[in-house]
């Protein structure tokens, strides 16, 4: 190898993060194969029967993996299609640009804990925003009351939080694109549309990627969010994987919810991959 | 620094993380003093509690503490009651915080008892003797009394005296019939009868109480769900379940997402006659300006012959000593002040909440005002006896799916699912 | 095309501020106002909020803190991570995706899974219950999600530029600091806000951490307002104007180098 100093790189990164971060993940998780819980000395070592309830026999948990499912196809689409077009619409260096920007970046600095809170009074059906618009035009919902819906109700909540972190992503997307490339397609006669289809879009597909892999972790790990909108535990119409987790714990059975984490975790890293083909294909 | 040696503190520094991380209950015993509760009445004490809406009372009461004990500090260590039950309790085991704490009862306080943190309390006379004995009961863990449940609460509707009076309804009705048309009436009138956090799992669960005490088969049946020995799919729950179907008219307006703060401003605006969570928001629904009189008021679900019991109650907030803390002869210091007559009833009429103190004059109106409850037949809350929390959603879960439409029948096998799978 | 681009962007942008304003405008209501008429502007304002928000808190002290931590949490996390990236990108063959893969397995680990043991790890090593701790797990637990945005930068800018550099005999670091970093500005630029966001607002562990009050953080601070039954909003609302002010601020001062430092190089069509 030409240039063994970049294998220095990352050394000190590693050694942190194995030391504060891989090992007490190993150690949280090693106790998937017992029924420790959390706090007496002793555990019965039980094999692989956690995983078998957690994927077979466990009402909540695949409750909470549909829910989580919903949620995050919500947001992907929705949060990815709406960050590209804010990023695509200020791309442009003006003034007017920069203070939109700044303005849709503004939620995501607001803590989650705040964030569940305004939504919980936008949603309330009784006083709520939502409700005092949409009455006149003969809407009405119980919003997060809703079964069926309420997880969506959530999505946008998501979505209207962390659309302009991802419109940021883009921006940086965009700005890596050599302006030269336009120049040429505009002299070559290219309308907006086409130098978007056949410039930006095929460019951005890393950022795209990035996006994409980013709002998906993000709508597993939507944790404080439903909290604060839900209570806690949530409603099995609110609970997904990580306050299911969660709730595992505070249920005093560790070895149970490390069980439950191992398998999030594979269902990220699936969906993930999933996530990482279509985002090819789609950019072809 | 040399590259060298910055990278051999680096790895020293991997070595000692490696070396701290623990095994399964793996805790390091801190030292304990072998003073006990005979060590001296001095250092900065941590008492910690989830009632950040006390705070300011507590302050007063520590004041007057430490003018006793000028040796002393107090300080509030406050987690919201939601954190309260996972973050706190580590701390409070390790001894982080907390020489004196509290706990909810029923599977908060198994659970702490079972950890071997409560201090044991059978010893002090002294203390036990200024509390109603009966109420401490929750505190009690078979022999030994290792908590003192301080507040005493009504898990019950609350009613609007005066609008109930102007419909003409002063004396409540005393059976299932009765009470849907008491609530029929209220509708009738414009008024939403009931406001119900649906919501908010933690205040929707509270009605679930005075739902079941006249229906259930024994006292505590709601805590043999765990053990299988009660099933979801039993007739007296299922008949529970289309009672609170039969409610479905008389609640607000999309209840099953109304947050507990909305449906206290329904009441205390006077849009809605009941709130049905608790005695325990009396203080909040003052502070969104309710000028009107408050009572209580619980559903009786049977033929007025067949109720046992008028209402609901609950001893929590259980006050405790860390037996991990090196102060603790400070914080049973602590624990006598809050148990002096006088400053349970500053504590009490301060954040409206009865206390199980004995001998505490309560001048607060709506403690005047519910006050006679005190000596009705009243069942010791029975949603505390469920110890796992995933039994507890179920069942409440059931009652707000119910209430938004689901079938009884089919909510409870539901239910009964879930219970089965997490035995 | 521009009135229509100008209407999507009004439209987003009024559904962005009215969230905003009802936070900001409810920091001034009583909660009866504030349900009476959750939208409207306050017609009897009230600095009550304020007062108690500023008063109960020892606010300076717990401002200090969160710049203290995010000051010194969010640039070390920045350089191990840039650092980590630069390598993942340029490594050769298997490497450098070993070492992208170690991190980017991170982003799915659930903090609570991690929560306990790292509890007492920390408390073992002296460092809990200190803003040096805090600091710390900070850097920790996002390097993960830092190396995972700046490694699919990096990839994207072009080996020719490195490889002519190094023709030119420069040596990895000076590579990595003389092209890697002044081309990944954008990305940097991106990355330090993410972090900024993510250290300001963490909640787990400051909760788990911290029990000196004079060592909370702002988020820890802001849950005073959450009763056990209800939550009173105008204050919980001023707290949250007051916590995001040195946010807002610094995002105003700065965003003449950030945003723009994410937008430099071309000007786009």
């Amino acid at each position: 190898m030409k240039q063994k100093a970049l294998l220095l790189f990352p050394v000190p990164a590693l050694v942190l993060y194995g030391a504060f971060f891989v090992l007490p993940a190993v150690q949280g998780l090693q106790y998937s194969t017992t029924d420790w819980d959390g706090y007496s000395p002793s555990f019965q070592n039980v094999g692989l029967d956690n995983f078998r309830r957690v994927v077979t026999a466990d009402d909540q948990f695949s409750n909470a993996l549909g829910n989580n499912l919903k949620f995050l196809l919500t947001v992907v689409l929705g949060q990815t299609v709406l960050a590209l077009f804010l990023a695509v619409l200020l791309a442009a260096r003006s003034r007017g640009s920069t203070w939109l920007r700044g303005l849709f970046f503004l939620p995501t600095i607001l803590s989650s804990v705040s964030v569940a809170f305004v939504w919980k009074f936008i949603y309330d059906p009784n006083f709520g925003l939502a409700d005092q618009l949409l009455r006149p035009l003969g809407v009405t919902s119980s919003y997060l009351g809703d079964e069926q819906k309420a997880v969506f109700f959530v999505g946008f909540a998501q979505i209207w939080f962390h659309a302009g972190q991802m419109m940021i992503i883009y921006l940086a997307g965009i700005n890596q694109i050599p302006a030269e490339l336009y120049e040429a397609a505009r002299t070559d006669g290219a309308g907006r549309w086409q130098q978007f289809r056949h410039i930006t879009w095929p460019l951005v597909a890393p950022a795209t990627a990035l996006v994409v892999a980013y709002t998906t972790i993000q709508s597993f790990k939507a944790f404080d969010l439903i909290l604060g909108l839900a209570g806690n535990p949530p409603r099995s119409a609110l609970d997904i994987l990580s306050t299911r987790i969660y709730t595992t714990f505070a249920n005093n059975q560790l070895g149970y919810a490390a069980a439950e984490s191992v398998v999030f975790m594979l269902a990220i890293a699936l969906v993930t991959w999933l996530q990482n083909r279509a985002t090819r294909l789609a950019h072809r | 620094m040399s590259n060298l040696s910055r990278r051999s503190l680096l790895f020293a520094a991997a070595g000692s993380a490696l070396a701290a991380c623990a095994g399964p209950g793996g805790d390091d015993e801190k030292s304990t003093s072998t003073e006990g509760f005979d060590g001296p009445v001095e250092g900065q004490l941590s008492f910690a509690h989830w009632r950040a809406e006390d705070k300011d009372v507590l302050e007063q009461i520590i004041a007057s503490f430490v003018a006793k004990n000028p040796k002393v500090t107090v300080r509030q260590d406050i987690s919201p009651s939601n954190d309260y039950q996972t973050t706190a309790l580590q701390k409070i085991r390790g001894g982080a915080v907390g020489d004196a704490f509290t706990a909810f009862r029923g599977a908060q306080f198994t659970q702490i008892a079972g950890a071997g943190v409560f201090a044991d309390l059978s010893g002090q006379a002294d203390l036990l003797s200024k509390y109603d004995g009966k109420l401490i009961a929750a505190g009690n863990d078979k022999t030994k009394q290792l908590g003192l449940p301080y507040q005493l609460v009504f898990n019950m509707p609350v009613t609007n005296v005066d609008l109930l009076a102007k419909y003409g309804y002063t004396d409540l009705p005393k059976d299932w019939d009765g009470f849907l048309g008491l609530l029929d009436g209220l509708k009738a009138k414009g008024v939403t009868p009931i406001a119900w956090p649906g919501g908010d799992a933690a205040n929707a669960g509270q009605l679930l109480n005075t739902m079941v005490m006249n229906n259930i088969p024994t006292d505590d049946a709601l805590g043999k769900f765990e053990t299988g020995e009660v099933k979801a799919t039993d007739e007296w729950f299922v008949n529970t379940l289309k009672q609170y179907a039969q409610l479905r008219p008389y609640v607000q307006n999309g209840a099953n997402g109304t947050s507990a703060e909305a449906a206290a401003q329904l009441f205390a605006t006077q849009k809605a006659a009941l709130l049905a969570t608790g005695s325990f928001q009396a203080g909040a629904v003052r502070k969104l300006g309710a000028k009107f009189p408050l009572g209580l008021y619980a559903p009786i679900t049977t033929t007025a012959d067949k109720a046992k019991y008028e209402g609901v109650f609950n001893a929590t907030f259980i006050l405790g000593i860390n037996a991990k803390s090196s102060k603790q002869g400070a914080a049973l210091a602590w624990l006598k002040h809050l148990a002096d007559p006088a400053v349970a009833a500053l504590y009490a009429n301060g954040t409206s909440q009865h206390v199980t103190v004995k001998d505490v004059e309560y001048t607060n109106e709506d403690l005047k005002s519910f006050a006679p409850w005190l000596t009705k037949k009243t069942l010791l809350a029975p949603r505390f006896q469920f110890n796992n929390l995933d039994v507890r959603s179920a069942i409440e879960n059931a009652t707000v799916q119910v209430v938004g439409g689901t079938d009884p029948a089919k909510a409870a096998e539901a239910a009964q699912r879930v219970i089965d799978q997490k035995k | 095309m521009k009135t229509g681009r100008r209407a999507l962007l009004g439209f987003y942008s009024l559904i962005v501020i009215v969230p905003l304003l009802v936070v900001v405008g409810g920091s001034f209501k009583t909660t009866q106002q504030l349900f009476d008429s959750p939208f409207g502007l306050p017609t009897h304002p009230t600095l009550d909020n304020y007062d108690t928000v500023l008063r109960q808190q020892n606010l300076l002290r717990v401002l200090g803190n969160s710049i203290t931590v995010v000051a010194v949490s969010v640039p070390v996390t920045l350089i191990l991570a840039s650092l980590t990236a630069y390598a993942a990108a340029r490594l050769p063959g298997w490497w450098g995706r070993v070492v992208f893969g170690i991190f980017a397995a991170g982003l799915a680990v659930p903090a609570q899974a991690m929560m306990i043991p790292q509890y007492v790890q920390f408390d073992r090593l002296g460092l809990r219950n200190s803003l040096t701790g805090l600091m710390l797990i900070n850097v920790v637990v996002t390097l993960p999600v830092a190396v995972f945005i700046l490694t699919g930068f990096m990839r994207t800018l072009p080996q020719e530029l490195y490889e002519a550099a190094e023709l030119d005999g420069a040596g990895a670091w000076t590579t990595f600091r003389k092209i890697a970093v002044p081309l990944s500005f954008p990305s940097l630029a991106a990355t330090s806000i993410f972090l900024v966001v993510m250290h300001w607002n963490d909640l787990l562990y400051p909760l788990l951490f911290i029990d000196d009050p004079a060592k909370r953080t702002l988020p820890l601070a802001l849950l005073d307002f959450q009763g056990e039954y209800l939550t009173d909003y105008p204050l919980l609302f001023t707290g949250v104007v007051v916590a995001s002010v040195p946010m807002v601020l610094a995002y105003a001062f700065l965003q003449r180098h950030f945003v723009a430092g994410i937008t430099a190089g071309s000007v786009k069509g």
